[in-house]
């Protein structure tokens, strides 16, 4: 219990610290207090210098923190100036679009992955498979996701099947090392001379005692892909999270900033926490 | 060493040659436009043809991949020194230390770390020099990167301060900075090379993804990333050469991951 506490407490810090951190970061960046409407030549000189003041406070780092505390407790994140909204809708709207594509994403690249990686790890002699199975997925692992997401924009593809692109050969090769592992162990090999039926070694002696890492590597590759959704999002137009991260970063838009950084801060250090939970407990020693 | 590694080194050492001896084969500078042959198809002249500016893109992919292939390394080697020294001290120094170290490492490995890069890229200066736009976005990458090389590092020198050559080191008068010097970090240099192996290929693909959305090196110079954002609008379908860049940045990328130390899983 005081293990769990000691480790909330330090998740949380870390959350709080990554916020003020990247809060401070847009804050400090050059040109971070301009505004465009400042160039439209219709504006007075009086209004441009009331808009500069307003800028001005409005980042005011300080005053911004003390304002997102006392909006947090009511359950407010604020206003986005770039997107013309509240930060809480728009990520509950964003949110809704990339979670369902990154879940989708995972357990199409668990299921693929999978399915390549084991007869790759069961039938070790097969070399041509297994090297065509590790080039492919070495070419996939050589292209960057925005390159990956423009050639698939032009095919026609999704942004789903672009992040399942992403994290399958990773996948694939985290599998089956794993299985590989799990096959050469001496009682799998005794269980293949007694004759057990294939599937049920599979079921029972490869993949049940390998499950814990398998999930610690599906937590993983989750936070995997929430980093490769941005610019997956961003190329393929998706109103999903990744999308809106990028324009927050891009128009220097320091409430949607924050509250995604601290979201996606937490999302990883939950999936690391899920990755640490599920792994088998020699692997972290 | 076995023949598929041998194979990467001589494409990785075709590649880097061909990318270093840009300005000797190439006949012009990367940036003198062809005014009457913008988006020219590949020709005897032009061998991957034009961009829509007119300007050779065979040229400019070599100078690309010379910027590329030149700083990559040196952004993993800046990584490297900081998880050296980052990671050597919490390894080396005492507790408190080695929890500040690690709390600052989590908080860079909190974050993902595409969303970092972009993030932290952004709120930089983006309308400087060429130049300048290169220096700040390699400098990013090897500055960002020191989180996970770190750990590492600090689990290798945990463990060798705790191993039964270095109390006997110490138990004969060893001073720290011999024990550091002579012991210390011979042994952790392999664990470092491995580090530095891994992080040039990530850092050409990030830059590749920040030229990509428009957050890399400036024009008119060329690197993988910014030519790869003339793939925008483009139908790869009907004019393949265009995918030459990303066939040659697939190829180093892969050809890195073969040249590096593999573990071998079977049993």
């Amino acid at each position: 219990m005081h293990l769990l506490g000691k480790y909330g407490a330090r998740v949380v810090a870390l959350v709080l610290v990554a916020g003020l951190a990247s809060a401070a970061l847009a804050r400090l960046a050059p040109g971070a207090a301009a505004d465009e409407r400042e160039l439209d030549p219709r504006l007075s000189a009086e209004t441009v210098a009331a808009m500069r003041a307003n800028e001005e406070a409005s980042h005011n780092l300080g005053r911004f923190l003390l304002h997102y505390a006392r909006g947090l407790a009511h359950f407010q994140l604020g206003f986005s100036q770039s997107q013309n909204a509240p930060v809480r809708e728009l990520i509950a709207e964003r949110g809704v679009t990339t979670i369902r594509e990154l879940g989708i994403a995972l357990a199409a690249a668990l299921a693929i992955g999978a399915a390549f990686a084991i007869p790759a790890a069961r039938f070790r002699a097969a070399r041509v498979y297994d090297a065509s199975c590790a080039i492919l997925a070495g070419v996939f692992l050589s292209v960057p996701a925005a390159l990956l997401a423009y050639v698939c924009l032009v095919l026609g593809g999704s942004a789903t099947l672009v992040l399942a692109l992403v994290l399958t050969p990773r996948v694939f090769l985290f599998s089956r090392n794993l299985l590989a592992q799990a096959y050469g162990a001496t009682h799998v090999q005794m269980a293949m001379a007694r004759g057990v039926d294939e599937f049920r070694i599979l079921l029972f002696y490869v993949l049940a005692p390998a499950a814990g890492a398998m999930l610690a590597m599906a937590a993983a590759t989750a936070t995997i892909g929430v980093g490769a959704s941005i610019p997956i999002e961003a190329i393929c137009d998706t109103a999903g999270l990744g999308r809106l991260a990028w324009q927050a970063a891009m128009a220097r838009d320091l409430p949607l900033l924050v509250n995604l950084t601290m979201i996606v801060a937490l999302a990883t250090t939950l999936a690391m926490a899920l990755a640490e939970f599920f792994a088998p407990r020699e692997a972290i020693a | 060493m076995n023949r598929v590694r041998i194979a990467a080194i001589a494409v990785l050492a075709t590649l880097a040659l061909g990318a270093l001896l840009a300005p000797v084969w190439a006949r012009d500078s990367y940036q003198i436009q062809f005014r009457e042959a913008p988006d020219a198809p590949p020709s005897w002249k032009f061998p991957l043809g034009t961009d829509a500016l007119g300007r050779d893109r065979l040229t400019r992919l070599g100078y690309g991949a010379r910027v590329s292939f030149l700083l990559a390394p040196a952004a993993a080697l800046l990584t490297c020194l900081e998880a050296a020294v980052l990671g050597g001290l919490a390894g080396f120094a005492g507790r408190r230390v080695r929890s500040v170290v690690l709390f600052a490492a989590d908080l860079f490995l909190t974050l993902p770390w595409l969303f970092l890069l972009i993030a932290v890229r952004a709120c930089l200066p983006l309308n400087t020099s060429p130049e300048i736009s290169v220096a700040i976005t390699f400098l990013l990458l090897g500055a960002l990167g020191w989180a996970a090389p770190a750990r590492i590092i600090c689990a290798a020198v945990g463990k060798l301060n705790r191993s039964d050559f270095i109390l006997q080191a110490r138990a004969a008068g060893c001073s720290p900075s011999r024990l550091l010097l002579r012991h210390l970090i011979p042994n952790v240099m392999p664990v470092l090379l491995a580090q530095f192996w891994i992080a040039v290929p990530v850092y050409i693909l990030a830059e590749a993804t920040l030229g990509m959305l428009g957050l890399g090196v400036s024009e008119p110079l060329p690197s993988l990333g910014s030519i790869l954002r003339d793939l925008e609008g483009v139908d790869v379908i009907a004019q393949p050469w265009q995918l030459a860049p990303a066939i040659v940045l697939a190829v180093f990328a892969g050809a890195f991951q073969l040249v590096r130390p593999r573990e071998d899983y079977s049993l």
